[in-house]
C-alpha cells in the first residue's frame, strides 16, 4: 500500500521500535557497552603504539609498555568477538519477535489483514521487512561506536597538533562529493540492466504458460533460443555496469590514502621541527585512517533510517484492530441462523444495507443476485469472516460476536469458490481444521464432495503433496467443499462453491448436499438458476438489500429476477467441463 | 565437487583475463608497497634527517602510486566484469532452458533474484580474494625491502591468521546455508499461508498455522544464532592475524633495532602492517565468509536439476513398444494392406504416479486418417490426459499409442511431428505476429500461405485490426478469444496432420469456433480430435468419445444418445436453458 512511512504510522511506529528495544534490552544494553568499549580501547592503541615507540627508539625499558599494548589488542579481540556474537543475535532475536507477533496479529486479522493490505505485500513485510526492522536495536546500539570511532580519530590529531585534525577536515567535504558521485552515476546503467532482464524474464514467463503448446511441439530449443536472444544485450548493460562502478570506485579510493598522506605531510613537517616524535606521526596515520571510518558511520545511519521505515511498515498492520472472540457458547439446536438490520460499507459505499433474514434451522436457503449486489459480503458477514457495520447476526439465538473462537469455527463450515488448500498432503488439506478430521471423515467427506475419484489418481492418493497435484478449478473446488463436509458444524455457507464444476457432477453434488437434513442450516451463494430452484428458500438481494424471499418459483414470475440469471446463461448453457486449469503452484 | 570441477574447466579457458586481472592488480597493489615504503624513506633521509623537502618528495611519489593505484582499481572493475558476466550468461541460459523445458515457475525467481545474488557474490569474492592476495603480497615485498628480518616477524602469525580463518570456512558455509534454507522455508511457509488466510480463519485454524509458522521462526532464529557465534571464529582469526604482527613488531623492537633496523623502516613496518594488512584480512574474512558460502548455495541451486515433475508417469522399460496384437483389428490376415490409421490407442493404461490408480486402463483407440472425434465427458475424467499420451507428452505405463503406423515419440526428439497440440491456455509469446504464427515451421511463413490460414481459420479481422502480420503483439492486451484464435492459426499452419484441440475454442463464440473446426477437418489430409466444450462442436464429429471411466463408449451422435446415460446427461445439460426445475 502506501510505501511512505507518514506521520499517521509514525506514531504506532514509535510505539513498536521502543517495544521491539525493550523485548532486546538487556542485549542492546550488552552490545552497546561492548562495542562502545571495543572502540575506545581501538582509539587507545594508536597512542599506546606511538609512546611505545618512542620510548624504544630512545632506548627506554618498554617491557611494561609492549605488554600493555599486548593486553589492549587482546581486550580489542575479546571485545570484537562479544560485539560480533551480541550484534548477530539481537538482529536474530528481534527479527523473530517481530515476525512472531505479526503473525499472530495477521492471523487474528485474517481476511480482513489481506483485504487491507494484500497478500504479496503482507509477506514482503513479514519477511523483508521484519527482517529490516529487527537490525534497528543492534543498529541503535552500536550507533554510538559508529559515532565515537571518526570522532575520537579526529579529537585525538586534535591533541597531537590541532594543525593534523585541520588538514583532515579541510578534505573532508571532497570525500562527501566524491561518494555523492558514486551513486549518482551508477543508477542508469543499472535501470538499463534491469529492464533487458525485465525482457528476458517477461518472455519466460510467457514460455512458462505455454509450455504445453511448447513442448507438444518440440520447440523448447527454438524458444529458448528466442528468450535468450536479447542476452547480448544484457552482457553489454552488465559490463557497463561494472566499467561506471569501477569510475566510481576509483574516486572513492583515492580519497582516504590521499587524505591519510596529507596529514603525515603535515605530521612529517612537525617532526621536523621537532614538535613531534615519531611515535606521534605513527599515531597521527592510524587517527587519519579511524577519522576517514565516515563511512562506517553513514552505512550504521542508512541501516537506521531503512529499519525506521520498516517498522512503520510493520506498525501499520499492528494498527489494524483484530476483532474479539466472547466466551459464549451455543444452545442446543439446528444453526437457525438471523440477520438482524445487517448494514456493511466497503470503501465508503453501501454494499448491505439493512438485510433483514432469518434461515430456520435445517433449511437451505440460496442467496442470488447480480455480480456487486453484495452476496460474498452477505456470505462472509454470516460466519463471522467479517464483521457488520450495522446490525447483528445471530446463530440459534446467540450473537456470533459473544460466541467463543472455537465454538464459533466448529459451528460454522465454509466452502468458497476459489479455496485456498493450505495443508501438507491432500489428506492434510481436507482435514485442516482446529482439529484434525479423522483419515475416515475425510475420505468419506471426499466422497461426498465428489473429489475421492480424482485424488485416487493422484501420484500418491491422498498423501501426494498438495502442492504437486495438478487441478483444476473445479478440482479445487471439490477438496475445498469436502474439507467443509468433513469438518460439518450447523451451518454450512458455500459461497459460489461449485462454480467450476461441469454441470453433471454440480448436479449429483447438490442432490446431497441439499437433501433434507434436519440438522443442519444451509446458506448458499448461487449463480445457477438450477442451484437456487433446489434451495428450500432463496433470497434476492439486489444493490445491498433484500428484495425478495421465497420459492425459485414464485420469485421466476418475475422478469427482473428472471434476468438475474441472464447472464449465466450462456456461461450455463456451455459448461461442459472446468475453466479455467490452474497451474501447479 | 561438481561445481568446483567446472569452476576450474572456465577459468583455464579464461587464462587470458586472469593474466590481465592480475597486471591491473599489481598496478593496484603497488600503492601497498609505496605507501609504506616511501613513508618509512620519508622518515628517514627526510623529517628525521631534518630534510622536510626529501620527506615531502616521498610522501608525493606515495600520492602518485595512490592514484595510479586508482586508475588500477577502475580497471580491475572491468576485468572482473569479463570474469563475471559470462558466468551471469551461462546462468541465465541454463535457468531459461530449465524453465521452458519443465514448465517451472520458480526459473522466474531463479532468473531474477538468484542469479544476481550469484552474480554479485561472485564478484565479491573474487575481489576480495584478489585484493588479499595482492595487498599482502605487496607489504609482504615492502617488508622486505625495508629489512628482511621484518618478515620473520610479520609473516607467522599472518599465516596463522589466514589459516585459522580457512579452518573455519567450511564450518561457516555450512552454518550459512542452514540460515539461508531456514529463512526460505519461512518464506515459503509465509507465502502459503497469507494467501489463504480467509480459509484459515474459516476453517479456525489459527492455532495450528501459529505453530507451524512459530517453529519456522524458531528454527530461523536458531540458525540465524548459530551463525552469529562462529562470528568470534572470524575475530579470532583477524586479531591473530591482523593485530597480533604489530604487537610483536613492538616486542621483538628493539632486538630489530639492534640488526640494523632503521626507526623509519620501523614505523613502515607498523603502517604495512596496521593500514595495509589489517584491512585486507578484515575484507577477507568478512567478504568471503558471508559472500562465498552465498555463492556456493545460489549455484547449486541454480545448476542442479529439479526431480522430474508429476508430469511424467514412470513407463515400463520398453512397454511402449510391445504390440498387443490380440487387440490391433486393422490387419486382418488375406485383407490388402490398408493405409495405417491416423491414431491407434492399444491396450493403454495411464496412471500419474505408481500409487495413484489408472486414469485411462486398457485403453483402446483407433481413428482412421481424415476422420474426425469428439470427446466429451465430466471434468477431471481424464480427457487432457488422453490428449497427452496422444501429443508424446506424457508416456503410458502400458500400452502402444501409435500415429500413421509410428509410435509415438517422446517430446525430446527434433524430428517433424505428426501431431499438433492446441491446449486451452493459448500460447502467444511478444513479438510479431508472423513470428507467433511461424513458431511450429522451421522457416518463416510466405505471407499469402499466412493470410490464406488467417482466412481459414478465421484471424483475418483481428490480423487487421492489429496492423498486418509485420505487427507486434502484447498477450496481456489480447482477450482470451484472440489468443486462442492466433493458436489454432498457428496449429493450422503447422505440417502436423493430426491436429488435437483440447478445448482450444472455448473462449471463442458458437459461430467463430465452427469456423475453425471446419477449418482443421478440411484441412487436406487432416486428422482432427476435439476435446468439446460444446454439444454443437461435438455433433460435427463423425464420431463422439464419452469418457466416463469403466463405462467409456464411443459411437455417433444418435448412437450415444441410446446407449450412454452420461451422455444425455451431458447433451441434456448443454442443450437446456435454464428454467426452473419443477420440485
Amino acid at each position: 500500500m502506501n510505501s511512505r512511512h507518514d506521520s499517521a504510522a509514525s506514531a504506532p511506529g514509535r510505539t513498536l521500535s521502543r517495544a521491539v528495544l525493550r523485548q532486546g534490552g538487556a542485549r542492546c544494553a550488552a552490545l552497546c557497552a561492548v562495542s562502545t568499549a571495543a572502540t575506545a580501547a581501538g582509539l587507545l592503541l594508536p597512542a599506546l603504539l606511538g609512546h611505545t615507540l618512542d620510548l624504544l627508539l630512545a632506548g627506554a625499558p618498554v617491557a611494561r609498555w609492549v605488554g600493555g599494548c599486548a593486553g589492549v589488542v587482546l581486550l580489542l579481540a575479546l571485545l570484537d568477538g562479544c560485539a560480533s556474537v551480541l550484534g548477530g543475535v539481537c538482529d536474530a532475536q528481534a527479527t523473530a519477535w517481530l515476525r512472531g507477533r505479526l503473525t499472530g496479529h495477521v492471523l487474528a486479522l485474517g481476511p480482513r489483514a489481506e483485504a487491507r493490505f494484500g497478500a504479496g505485500d503482507l509477506v514482503a513485510r513479514l519477511i523483508g521487512n521484519a527482517a529490516q526492522a529487527g537490525t534497528a536495536p543492534g543498529a541503535l546500539a552500536a550507533l554510538l561506536a559508529a559515532l565515537a570511532g571518526p570522532v575520537g580519530g579526529v579529537v585525538a590529531l586534535g591533541l597531537i597538533d590541532p594543525w593534523l585534525a585541520a588538514v583532515l577536515l579541510a578534505g573532508a567535504p571532497v570525500l562527501a562529493l566524491l561518494l555523492r558521485a558514486f551513486a549518482r552515476d551508477t543508477s542508469a546503467c543499472v535501470a538499463d540492466y534491469q529492464r533487458v532482464q525485465g525482457r528476458i524474464a517477461g518472455a519466460l514467463a510467457e514460455a512458462v504458460g505455454g509450455f504445453r503448446t511448447i513442448r507438444a511441439a518440440g520447440a523448447e530449443d527454438r524458444e529458448t533460443a528466442r528468450i535468450l536472444a536479447p542476452l547480448p544485450e544484457l552482457s553489454r548493460a552488465g559490463h557497463r555496469m561494472w566499467r561506471v562502478q569501477g569510475r566510481a570506485a576509483a574516486r572513492a579510493v583515492t580519497v582516504a590514502p590521499l587524505l591519510n598522506l596529507g596529514v603525515l605531510a603535515v605530521a612529517g613537517l612537525l617532526l621536523a621541527r621537532h614538535r613531534l616524535s615519531v611515535g606521534e606521526v605513527l599515531a597521527a596515520s592510524r587517527y587519519a585512517v579511524l577519522a576517514t571510518g565516515v563511512g562506517v558511520l553513514v552505512g550504521q545511519l542508512a541501516v537506521l533510517g531503512r529499519a525506521r521505515a520498516a517498522t512503520g511498515r510493520l506498525a501499520e498492520v499492528l494498527a489494524e484492530p483484530a476483532p474479539g472472540h466472547g466466551t459464549g457458547g451455543l444452545p442446543p439446536g439446528n444453526g437457525r441462523l438471523e440477520l438482524r438490520a445487517v448494514g456493511a460499507l466497503r470503501g465508503g459505499r453501501t454494499v448491505l444495507d439493512a438485510v433483514d433474514l432469518t434461515v430456520p434451522g435445517g433449511t437451505t436457503l440460496a442467496v442470488v443476485g447480480r455480480s456487486g449486489a453484495g452476496k460474498s459480503l452477505l456470505a462472509q458477514i454470516a460466519g463471522r469472516l467479517a464483521d457488520p457495520d450495522a446490525g447483528e447476526v445471530l446463530l440459534d439465538g446467540v450473537r456470533l460476536r459473544d460466541l467463543a473462537h472455537g465454538e464459533l469455527r466448529d459451528a460454522v463450515a465454509y466452502a468458497f469458490e476459489r479455496p485456498a488448500l493450505p495443508g501438507t498432503t491432500i489428506e492434510d488439506t481436507i482435514a485442516f481444521g482446529r482439529t484434525a478430521a479423522t483419515p475416515d471423515a475425510v475420505r468419506a467427506a471426499a466422497r461426498r464432495a465428489h473429489a475421492d475419484d480424482f485424488v485416487r489418481r493422484l501420484p500418491d492418493g491422498y498423501a501426494t503433496r498438495t502442492a504437486d497435484a495438478p487441478r483444476s478449478g473445479g478440482e479445487s473446488q471439490r477438496l475445498g467443499l469436502a474439507r467443509a463436509f468433513a469438518h460439518g458444524g450447523r451451518l454450512l455457507i458455500l459461497d459460489d462453491a461449485l462454480s467450476s464444476l461441469d454441470t453433471v457432477t454440480e448436479h449429483r453434488i447438490t442432490e446431497t448436499l441439499l437433501a433434507a437434513d434436519a440438522g443442519r442450516t444451509r446458506l448458499l451463494i448461487a449463480h445457477r438458476a438450477t442451484t437456487a430452484a433446489r434451495a428450500d428458500r432463496v433470497a434476492w438481494l439486489d444493490a445491498g438489500r433484500v428484495r425478495a424471499v421465497g420459492t425459485h418459483r414464485e420469485l421466476w414470475r418475475e422478469a427482473e429476477y428472471r434476468a438475474v440469471f441472464a447472464g449465466d446463461a450462456a456461461a450455463d448453457a456451455g459448461v461442459g467441463d472446468e475453466a479455467g486449469t490452474e497451474a501447479r503452484s | 565437487m561438481h561445481v568446483r570441477g567446472r569452476a576450474g574447466r572456465f577459468l583455464r579457458a579464461r587464462w587470458r583475463v586472469l593474466v590481465r586481472l592480475g597486471a591491473w592488480s599489481v598496478l593496484e597493489a603497488g600503492q601497498t608497497f609505496v605507501v609504506g615504503y616511501a613513508l618509512a624513506r620519508a622518515l628517514d633521509t627526510g623529517f628525521l634527517a631534518g630534510n622536510a623537502r626529501t620527506g615531502l618528495l616521498w610522501l608525493g611519489a606515495a600520492g602518485l602510486a595512490v592514484c595510479a593505484a586508482a586508475y588500477g582499481t577502475g580497471r580491475v572493475y572491468g576485468v572482473v566484469a569479463a570474469l563475471v558476466e559470462p558466468v551471469r550468461d551461462r546462468l541465465v541460459r541454463a535457468v531459461v532452458a530449465r524453465g521452458v523445458r519443465e514448465a517451472d515457475a520458480g526459473a522466474l525467481s531463479g532468473l531474477t533474484q538468484q542469479v544476481e545474488i550469484a552474480r554479485d557474490t561472485l564478484a565479491g569474492v573474487v575481489m576480495v580474494t584478489r585484493s588479499f592476495l595482492f595487498t599482502a603480497v605487496g607489504a609482504l615485498i615492502g617488508l622486505c625491502s625495508l629489512a628482511p628480518l621484518l618478515l620473520a616477524v610479520v609473516v607467522p602469525p599472518l599465516l596463522a591468521g589466514v589459516a585459522l580463518f580457512a579452518a573455519t570456512l567450511r564450518a561457516l558455509a555450512r552454518r550459512q546455508e542452514a540460515f539461508l534454507a531456514a529463512d526460505e522455508a519461512l518464506a515459503q511457509e509465509l507465502g502459503a499461508v497469507v494467501p489463504a488466510l480467509r480459509d484459515v480463519t474459516a476453517s479456525g485454524a489459527e492455532e495450528r498455522v501459529a505453530d507451524t509458522v512459530g517453529e519456522r521462526i524458531e528454527a530461523e532464529l536458531r540458525t540465524a544464532r548459530a551463525l552469529a557465534r562462529l562470528g568470534t571464529a572470524r575475530v579470532a582469526a583477524l586479531a591473530v592475524g591482523g593485530e597480533l604482527p604489530a604487537v610483536l613488531l613492538l616486542v621483538t623492537a628493539p632486538w630489530l633495532l639492534r640488526h640494523g633496523v632503521t626507526p623509519g623502516a620501523l614505523v613502515g613496518a607498523l603502517a604495512y602492517v596496521t593500514q595495509s594488512l589489517l584491512p585486507a584480512l578484515n575484507n577477507l574474512v568478512h567478504g568471503l565468509g558471508t559472500s562465498g558460502s552465498r555463492l556456493t548455495v545460489v549455484l547449486r541451486r541454480l545448476t542442479v536439476r529439479r526431480p522430474e515433475g508429476p508430469e511424467t508417469a514412470t513407463p515400463l522399460p520398453s512397454a511402449s513398444e510391445v504390440p498387443s496384437g490380440a487387440r490391433t483389428t486393422e490387419r486382418e490376415p488375406g485383407r490388402r494392406p490398408q493405409p495405417s490409421p491416423a491414431l491407434s490407442l492399444a491396450g493403454v493404461t495411464f496412471a500419474y504416479g505408481p500409487a495413484g490408480e489408472p486414469v485411462l486402463d486398457d485403453f483402446d483407440l483407433t481413428l482412421p486418417e481424415g476422420g474426425h472425434l469428439a470427446v466429451v465427458g465430466p471434468s477431471g475424467i481424464g480427457k487432457s490426459t488422453l490428449t497427452g499420451l496422444v501429443a508424446g507428452l506424457l508416456t503410458p505405463v502400458r500400452g502402444s499409442v501409435r500415429s500413421y503406423g509410428r509410435p509415438v515419440r517422446p517430446p525430446e526428439a527434433a524430428a517433424p511431428r505428426a501431431t499438433v497440440l492446441i491446449p486451452q491456455e493459448a500460447y502467444v509469446h511478444t513479438g510479431t505476429l508472423a513470428e507467433n504464427l511461424a513458431l511450429l515451421r522451421d522457416r518463416p511463413v510466405p505471407e499469402g500461405e499466412l493470410l490464406a490460414a488467417a482466412d481459414a481459420v478465421g484471424l483475418t479481422p483481428l490480423l487487421e485490426k492489429l496492423g498486418g502480420p509485420g505487427a507486434t503483439v502484447a498477450p496481456a492486451e489480447l482477450s482470451a478469444g484472440e489468443r486462442q484464435l492466433i493458436a489454432l492459426t498457428r496449429a493450422y499452419l503447422c505440417t502436423a496432420p493430426l491436429a488435437l484441440l483440447d478445448e482450444a475454442t472455448c473462449h471463442l463464440d458458437p459461430q467463430a469456433e465452427a469456423r475453425a473446426e471446419r477449418a482443421f477437418a478440411a484441412r487436406p489430409g487432416g486428422t482432427l480430435i476435439v476435446v468439446a466444450h460444446r454439444i454443437s462442436s461435438a455433433r460435427r464429429a463423425a464420431r463422439i468419445l464419452v469418457m466416463d471411466g469403466a463405462r467409456t463408449t464411443c459411437g455417433t451422435h444418435a448412437e450415444l444418445l441410446r446407449a450412454s446415460a452420461l451422455y444425455r446427461d451431458l447433451a441434456g445439460a448443454w442443450t437446456a436453458r435454464p428454467a426452473p426445475v419443477p420440485r
